[in-house]
């Protein structure tokens, strides 16, 4: 009786019983365990010529994985709603220090370098590292930076609203055309020679994808930023 | 050298996060944090996964520390 009291039972059969569990699961995996662990991605890779895109890695993500990437795009999307439900204002500024004038112009100076910067890594997502997510995020950074150093500077709404329509509706429609046309989802139903692999203009419908994942999820993280620094204090 | 540049960076990363659990204002560990986002670019580069340390760089060094940073903000004005 006294033994029962002092032992905290429930909580040591429940250590018991999760560790179990995990024992049994571990020994699972362990006896169901591929033989090659290291060789998961090559039959993916072999296939990357067919497509004619450079980068191996745009091919997995945007075309092989290209239903999971409209998952991730939609998952950003329930991100941004969520913040801009929460933190929304109608209040003009809430920075009460004044940015000094060497932020300013240098935040003026950079902000198109930065721009065509990650334009460029959102375009050339198919032939070199990066693509859209990078590009998005980059473009992103740029706002931040005159969301930072102009107080009266804000992306339009409406701007943001229209482009953000445009990348989710064309996405979803190129993936319909391509299932009417090949009966595959994301079918790459426009012309993807091997021949021309390294051309800006290769790769069918991958770089046209890349470069809707670039302005949805750019649109998204500049509406997230601007959310965060204009907000009312009192939420 | 490879190796010896991965070692190092490694090393690095663990001093580097170590101070950041241990510093006593969180502006200093958010500054630090940014730092640790470094030398895991460096890592993702070494380890030939380039898109990652693109990302890497811009997130860990643009967005993600902003974020800390206007949390602390409203942390500091509510206290």
């Amino acid at each position: 009786m006294n033994l029962k009291r002092e032992l905290p039972t429930t909580t040591l059969s429940g250590f018991a019983l999760s560790g179990l569990l995990v024992l049994t699961i571990l020994n699972i995996l362990l006896q169901n365990m591929p033989t090659k662990i290291q060789t998961a991605g090559d039959a993916l890779l072999k296939l990357n010529a067919t497509e004619g895109v450079a980068n191996a890695v745009t091919t997995v993500v945007v075309f092989f994985r290209g239903f999971d990437t409209l998952g991730e795009i939609a998952v950003l999307f329930i991100a941004s709603l969520g913040i801009g439900l929460m933190l929304h204002s109608n209040a003009k500024c809430n920075i009460k220090v004044e940015s000094n004038f060497m932020l300013q112009t240098a935040s003026t100076l950079l902000f198109p370098i930065i721009l065509l910067f990650g334009v460029y890594v959102m375009i050339y997502g198919h032939l070199s590292p990066g693509g859209g997510f990078q590009g998005g995020v980059i473009i992103a950074s740029a706002v931040l930076l005159l969301l930072i150093s102009h107080k009266e500077f804000e992306v339009p709404h409406s701007v943001i609203v229209a482009l953000e329509t445009f990348a989710g509706v064309s996405y979803v429609l190129i993936g319909l055309i391509g299932l009417f046309v090949l009966d595959t989802f994301l079918g790459n139903f426009l012309p993807h020679d091997i021949s021309q692999m390294g051309l800006l203009l290769s790769g069918g419908i991958i770089p046209i994808i890349y470069i809707i994942v670039g302005i949805k999820v750019g649109s998204e993280m500049s509406m997230i930023v601007q959310n965060l620094i204009k907000r009312d204090h009192d939420v | 050298m490879t190796g010896l540049i991965i070692l190092l960076t490694f090393m690095g990363l663990i001093i580097v996060s170590f101070a950041v659990i241990t510093q006593k204002k969180l502006a200093d560990s958010i500054i630090l944090f940014m730092g640790m986002g470094l030398g895991s670019v460096v890592l993702f580069f070494i380890f030939k996964a380039p898109d990652v340390a693109l990302t890497e760089a811009v997130i860990s060094a643009g967005i993600s520390s902003l974020i800390f940073l206007m949390a602390l903000k409203h942390l500091g004005e509510q206290r």
